[in-house]
């Protein structure tokens, strides 16, 4: 084992500059939030260590952010994740419960045919969706936003592959009870589940607040922007003055990364039941 | 694993009165999802199919007319088109191997038991919770000239370089961008997997005097081959719709270099008014989509097949 101990210092210390690399941008998009905008560039050109660390903090950018109505945006991709994560677990759970539990003829065929044409990527058909949607006259609406982001083939595999290791004895059990499909679904698999959901809940959530080509496809007005159109706009408003871009960015960072740290070891359970099942 | 027995499954098929409650249960269950299939994916895949075989005036009251394979006879011989799905293949190419072998490599890192590996995780994996539209946007600042990405170029003794808006370089600069968000995603599903393989394995090529770099091609590898086919199809698959990035900061350019089959085609139905061919270009990305992902579905493992 003595013999070791170099090496795992070593590897240690390559971890360490690994991870350095990785914070860097992060720390650098902080620092430039509290910085005054004139002082965006100024330490990095020539570089110096306050390009991690403003020498006057200040409050500005946010303040500027605010008052160009971002937390009009913030709330309305909060308000889209939120809805998709609802409705979408509840949609998820209910087709997995149906390929795993209820016996029917064409059970696999169907769950192969409901995950294969979830698994193609959005983006790839959104253009002619988009088409289709402003036919329909949802152009410019809440329910065209949260619309795509219901259906989603891993948390359908997800959940299904849970329910699978569900003993069939509990639900054959309430069967004889005379509970229907329905009752076994809601009393029995949901309460069993809630690791498997909050991961599939994870899967719906990070999809919606990523969207960026949807969003930009099927919403022209600015009222119903979702916060990274938003800040893609302020990107492109602003040539050299980026303070509020940087303080847009970190708030719609810091959301989902303050989920994915409460909730990492369930985001890692979940995605252990991909790949790996024989 | 734990489907009902044969006899049992028979039993209760479609033709007994237990078999129809269960069908007619089936349906209500899966009902919602299967509307949102027919209306989010069928829908939108025969309208694109339906309008690459017409063509008709931009702006024009007549109807676009049936042209059969017309449009994708001029889109085959479009040198545009062709540099769109070069740039798209090369870029591909590139990033996908490079991103999980990266990540394989800080998998196996931080399974070790290193100290503080927990934290190093989650610092790689932050990355992953960034918007793409918010990182490409905080990468296109920091490549800037001016920027503190030079900043440390010049400091080292390396002039400035252009990054985004050089020919040579824009790829590179992209790769670099999806990368530092991908790595620690990709990663994690890796380490996932690794937690998987049993000890034993470890401990037989330890007692058989196996060194690390042995026993990671012969016990790693093999057993890790399903969530590593995964992650490489899975990755392959995002990166191949890349956009916002495209659309932020390059708009295709300089000189095309970064018009990838996605922007191309959202920059043709949109910009250029040129929404057959852009139908058209879809069809072919829909194509190669669906044959990526029936790939992906058979590595999933269905937990049905043995």
């Amino acid at each position: 084992m003595n013999k070791n101990r170099p090496i795992r210092a070593i590897l240690t210390i390559v971890a360490i500059i690994v991870s350095l690399l990785f914070l860097l941008p992060i720390l650098w998009l902080l620092a430039s939030t509290f910085r005054s905008q004139n002082e965006t560039f100024a330490s990095s050109d020539p570089i110096n260590w306050s390009v991690l660390w403003p020498q006057h903090w200040t409050l500005g950018n946010i303040e500027s952010a605010i008052n160009n109505g971002f937390l009009r945006n913030l709330g309305n991709s909060i308000l889209v994740a939120a809805v998709t994560v609802i409705v979408g677990l509840a949609i998820s759970a209910m087709s997995a419960f149906a390929l795993a539990v209820i016996p029917f003829r064409g059970r696999s065929a169907t769950f192969a045919i409901i995950v294969l044409s979830f698994l193609v990527p959005f983006e790839a058909i959104a253009i002619p969706l988009s088409q289709s949607f402003s036919q329909w006259g949802l152009s410019n609406t809440m329910l065209a936003l949260i619309l795509p982001g219901l259906g989603n083939g891993l948390a359908v595999f997800t959940l299904r592959q849970f329910f699978l290791g569900v003993p069939t004895s509990l639900s054959e059990a309430a069967n004889l009870d005379g509970a229907g499909w329905a009752r076994i679904f809601w009393s029995v698999y949901l309460p069993l589940s809630r690791p498997a959901l909050i991961g599939a809940g994870l899967i719906l959530f990070l999809f919606q607040w990523q969207a960026y080509l949807w969003p930009v496809l099927v919403v022209s007005n600015q009222q119903l922007d979702l916060a990274p159109v938003a800040i893609a706009k302020s990107f492109g408003a602003f040539t050299s003055n980026y303070g509020q871009v940087f303080a847009e960015t970190a708030v719609l960072a810091i959301i989902p990364a303050i989920v994915l740290l409460a909730l990492q070891r369930y985001f890692v359970t979940s995605v252990s039941s991909t790949g790996s099942k024989e | 694993m734990t489907s009902t027995p044969k006899a049992v499954q028979a039993s209760r098929r479609n033709g007994s009165p237990r078999g129809r409650r269960n069908l007619l249960a089936a349906i209500v269950f899966l009902a919602p999802s299967v509307i949102l299939i027919v209306l989010l994916r069928l829908i939108p895949t025969i309208t694109a199919i339906n309008q690459s075989l017409h063509q008709g005036i931009p702006g024009s009251l007549n109807p676009p007319s049936f042209v059969g394979g017309q449009v994708f006879a001029q889109l085959f011989q479009s040198a545009s088109f062709w540099q769109s799905v070069e740039q798209t293949l090369i870029f591909n190419v590139i990033v996908n191997p490079l991103q999980i072998i990266l990540a394989l490599a800080l998998a196996v890192l931080l399974s070790r038991g290193l100290p503080g590996s927990r934290l190093w995780r989650t610092i790689i994996f932050m990355p992953a919770a960034v918007p793409m539209a918010g990182s490409a946007i905080l990468w296109g600042i920091a490549l800037e000239p001016s920027g503190p990405i030079n900043g440390v170029l010049t400091a080292v003794g390396i002039p400035a370089q252009p990054f985004l808006t050089s020919p040579h370089q824009v790829v590179g600069s992209i790769i670099l961008i999806v990368s530092w968000i991908g790595i620690g995603y990709w990663m994690m599903f890796l380490i996932a997997g690794l937690n998987d393989i049993p000890d034993v394995y470890y401990e037989a090529s330890r007692i058989d005097g196996a060194g690390p770099l042995r026993t990671f091609f012969s016990i790693t590898i093999p057993l890790l081959r399903r969530p590593l086919l995964f992650v490489l199809v899975a990755d392959t698959v995002s990166n191949f719709v890349l956009f916002a990035p495209v659309q932020i900061l390059t708009n295709g350019g300089p000189q095309g270099q970064s018009n990838f089959l996605m922007y191309n085609i959202y920059n043709q139905s949109f910009n250029l008014s040129n929404a057959y061919s852009g139908s058209a270009q879809l069809v072919i990305l829909l194509i190669i989509m669906i044959a990526i992902v029936t790939v992906q579905f058979r590595l999933l493992g269905t937990g049905e097949d043995s």
